[in-house]
C-alpha cells in the first residue's frame, strides 16, 4: 500500500482548510477545488475492506472504513464539494470556504468511521463548520439563525454522547455495529442524535430555519451533507427497524404539506430536502438489500439534483437580492440557462424518466412495495407528487414564469455559478440516462429495472396529472406574506420568557448588586481617607495626614490599647 | 398554457392509457390498488389537490402567522 493512501479523506479537506488562507488570492478558488479532488481521487482508489487503525485510550479507533456503502457516499460527499467549489469559484471569503471543506470534511470523516469515537469527533466538526456557512451571511435574521442552528446540533450531540457512554459503558466497544431494537437506552439515545441530524420530525427545525438564511453559495453545501451522513449512520446501525418507516413516510408528507405554505424559495426547497430524506429514513426502515440500496442511491441522486436546486435559486438570490415567492415572478425571459438548469434538478427531483431522480425514489418507492408495505408505497407516492407540485411546478412558476410582483432587473451571474449548475445537471440527467453507473457501485447486487413500461406508465400519469391539478388551482399556491409556525416554536417562542428570567432577571440582579457594591466603596474611600472622621466628625472633608494627625492618632491608639487591657482585665477576673 | 401544450398532455395521457389497457393487463397485480383503473392518474390528481386544499386548511387554522411573529414583543 502506497504511504500515500495511509491518510484518511479527510485529512486532505482539514489540510485544505487550514492551507487555504495560505494560499494567494489569486488562485485560492482553484485550490478550493483541488482538495476535494484529491479526496476523490483517494477514495476512488481505496480498495474493498480497507482499514486505518489506530489506538486512543486502550480502545481501538477505525478512523477509515472502506466498502461498497461507505465509498458511494464518500464519492458523492467528494464530488459534490467540487461541484460546490466551482459554483462558488467568485467567493473571495477565505473563512467562508475553509469552513465549506471543514464541513465537507467532517461529512467524509462521519462516512469514514468505524467506530463512535471518529464518529463523534467529525460529527461536531459538521455541527461548527456548518454553522459557519448561516452565519456568513452576516445579516441578523442569519446571526439568530446561526445561534438556535448551533445549539440545537450540540443538543443532538450531546444525546448521541451519551448514547455512546452508555454503550460504551454496557458493551466495552466503541466500533460501530449494528443494532437490534432490543429496547436498551443507548440505542435510543444515539437515534436520537442522529435522528437529529437526519431531520426526522419533530427533530428537523433546524434545517428549515437555517438553510433558507445561509449565504448563496452555503446553503449549497449545507443541502449536502448534514442529513445524507446521517442517513448513511442510519443504514450502518439501524437497518431493519421498523419505526423509521413511519417516520420516514411521515416526514416526506410533513415537507410537502409545509412546502405548501412556505413563501421563500430556499424553505421550499429545505421543507423537500425534509421529505427527500423520507424516502430514505423508510428506505432504512424497511431494511431489505433493495431498500438499502434505494437509500443509498436515492442519497447520492439526491445530493446532486438538491444541490443543483439551491444552486438556481442561489443564482436568483444573488442577482436580485429577493428569495421570495411575493416579490419575485417574470425572470424567465432573463434568466432562460438559469431557469432550465433547475428546470434539470426538479425533473430529477419529481422523478421524471430519463433524470436521476427516477432512478433512485422509484427503488425505494418499490422496495416498500416488494416488502409488502403497501401503505408505505402509497404515501411515498403521494409525497413524490407534492415534490413535484412544489419544487417542479409551484417554485419555477410563481418565480420565472408568472407575472412580476415587482420591477427587478436580475444582475448577471458569475459564469463560474452557471457552470457548477451545468455540472450538476449533466449529472443528474447522465446518471438517469445510464442508471448501470450508479448501480454497479450500490451496496448489494441489484436486481431492479427502473424503465419498464408499468414503471413509465405509472410516472407519466402521476406527473401529467399532478400537473393539471396544479394549472387548475395555481392561484391557492401563490406566495403570501405569512410565516408558517414548525417546532422550532417550542424553543424560540419561549425564548422570551427565559430571557426575561434567567437573562434580564440576572441582570437586574447582577445591576442591582453592582450599585450597592459601588455605594459601599464610596463610603468606604471616604474613611479610607481620613478613617479619624469615625471618631471626629469635625474631621470630615479633610484626608489623612501623618505630621497633622499624630496627636489624634497617638491618643486614640492609646485609647484602643487601654480598652483591651480593661477588657483582658475584667475577662481573667470574672 | 398554449394549445399544443395541451394536446402534448392529451397524447401523453392517452399513450399511457393504451400502454395500461393494451400491454400491461398482464401485469401481475401486486397490489389493492392495481385493481382501480387508472388509478396513477386519479391519485396524481386526486392527491395534488389533496395536498393544497389540506394544507392550506392547516395553514389557516393553526400554523400561519405575521411575518414577525417572532419579533414582535
Amino acid at each position: 500500500m502506497p504511504a500515500e493512501m495511509m491518510i484518511p479523506p479527510v485529512l486532505y479537506m482539514i489540510a485544505g482548510a487550514l492551507l487555504l488562507p495560505l494560499i494567494p488570492k489569486s488562485i485560492r478558488s482553484a485550490a478550493f477545488i483541488l482538495f476535494p479532488l484529491i479526496a476523490l481521487a483517494v477514495i476512488w482508489s481505496f480498495p474493498d475492506g480497507y482499514l486505518i487503525k489506530t489506538s486512543f485510550l486502550g480502545y481501538e479507533l477505525i478512523l477509515c472504513e472502506v466498502n461498497r456503502l461507505t465509498r458511494i457516499f464518500g464519492i458523492i460527499f467528494a464530488l459534490i464539494a467540487v461541484i460546490g467549489g466551482v459554483y462558488s469559484y467568485h467567493i473571495k471569503e477565505t473563512a467562508h470556504q475553509s469552513a465549506a471543506l471543514l464541513y465537507a470534511g467532517g461529512a467524509l470523516g462521519v462516512t469514514f468511521a468505524g467506530d463512535y469515537f471518529t464518529l463523534f469527533i467529525f460529527w461536531e466538526l459538521m455541527a461548527v463548520a456548518s454553522t459557519y456557512l448561516v452565519w456568513a451571511r452576516r445579516n441578523g435574521e442569519a446571526e439568530k439563525a446561526g445561534i438556535r442552528y448551533l445549539l440545537v446540533h450540540l443538543f443532538g450531540g450531546s444525546l448521541l454522547l451519551a448514547g455512546i457512554l452508555i454503550q460504551v459503558n454496557q458493551t466495552g466497544s466503541i466500533l460501530i455495529t449494528s443494532l437490534v431494537p432490543d429496547g436498551s437506552i443507548s440505542s435510543w439515545l444515539i437515534l436520537a442524535g442522529v435522528a437529529l441530524n437526519t431531520a426526522i420530525p419533530p427533530l428537523h427545525a433546524w434545517l428549515s430555519d437555517a438553510y433558507p438564511k445561509a449565504t448563496v453559495t452555503g446553503a449549497v453545501f449545507l443541502s449536502a451533507f448534514t442529513t445524507k451522513s446521517a442517513v448513511l449512520v442510519l443504514i450502518k446501525v439501524y437497518a431493519g427497524w421498523e419505526i423509521l418507516i413511519f417516520f420516514g413516510v411521515m416526514m416526506a408528507l410533513y415537507g410537502v404539506v409545509y412546502a405548501v405554505l412556505a413563501n421563500d424559495i430556499r424553505e421550499i426547497l429545505a421543507y423537500h430536502i425534509i421529505s427527500q430524506v423520507g424516502y430514505m429514513v423508510a428506505g432504512v426502515g424497511i431494511g431489505t438489500e433493495m431498500a438499502i440500496n434505494g437509500t443509498t442511491a436515492h442519497a447520492f441522486s439526491h445530493i446532486l439534483y438538491k444541490a443543483l436546486l439551491f444552486m438556481g435559486a442561489g443564482v436568483v438570490l444573488h442577482t436580485t437580492g429577493k428569495s421570495k415567492l411575493t416579490e419575485l415572478g417574470g425572470l424567465a425571459k432573463a434568466q432562460p440557462v438559469t431557469l432550465w438548469l433547475y428546470m434539470i434538478g426538479a425533473f430529477s427531483i419529481s422523478g421524471f424518466p430519463l433524470f436521476n431522480g427516477f432512478i433512485s425514489k422509484s427503488m425505494v418507492v418499490s422496495a416498500a412495495g416488494e416488502a409488502h408495505f403497501d401503505t408505505a408505497m402509497l404515501l411515498l407516492l403521494l409525497a413524490s407528487v407534492g415534490t413535484f407540485l412544489h419544487t417542479g411546478l409551484k417554485l419555477p412558476y410563481f418565480t420565472w414564469w408568472s407575472e412580476p410582483k415587482q420591477n427587478i432587473t436580475p444582475t448577471k451571474p458569475p459564469v463560474t455559478m452557471i457552470a457548477g449548475m451545468a455540472l450538476a445537471a449533466f449529472l443528474c440527467t447522465l446518471f438517469g440516462v445510464y442508471p448501470t453507473l450508479l448501480y454497479d457501485y450500490l451496496p448489494f447486487a441489484v436486481n431492479y429495472q427502473p424503465y419498464t413500461l408499468y414503471h413509465l406508465t405509472e410516472a407519466v400519469q402521476l406527473l401529467t396529472f399532478t400537473f393539471i391539478a396544479f394549472w387548475l388551482l395555481r392561484g391557492k399556491l401563490a406566495g403570501e406574506h405569512l410565516i408558517a409556525l414548525d417546532t422550532d416554536w417550542f424553543y424560540r417562542r419561549p425564548a422570551r420568557f427565559v430571557q426575561k428570567v434567567f437573562v434580564d432577571g440576572v441582570n437586574a440582579a447582577f445591576d442591582y448588586t453592582d450599585k450597592i457594591a459601588v455605594k459601599i466603596v464610596q463610603v468606604m474611600v471616604k474613611f479610607a481617607r481620613n478613617p479619624l472622621v469615625i471618631f471626629n466628625p469635625a474631621e470630615k472633608g479633610t484626608d489623612y495626614h501623618a505630621d497633622e494627625h499624630r496627636a489624634s492618632t497617638q491618643l486614640l491608639t492609646i485609647l484602643i490599647i487601654f480598652s483591651f487591657v480593661v477588657f483582658a482585665i475584667v475577662s481573667l477576673l470574672f | 398554457m398554449k394549445k399544443w401544450h395541451w394536446i402534448a398532455l392529451g397524447l401523453l395521457t392517452a399513450a399511457s392509457l393504451i400502454a395500461e389497457f393494451i400491454f400491461l393487463t398482464d401485469y401481475p397485480k401486486e397490489h389493492w390498488w392495481s385493481y382501480v383503473p387508472a388509478f396513477y392518474i386519479l391519485w396524481g390528481f386526486v392527491g395534488c389537490a389533496g395536498i393544497i386544499f389540506i394544507s392550506k386548511w392547516i395553514g389557516k387554522l393553526l400554523l400561519q402567522k405575521k411575518e414577525d411573529y417572532y419579533d414582535a414583543g
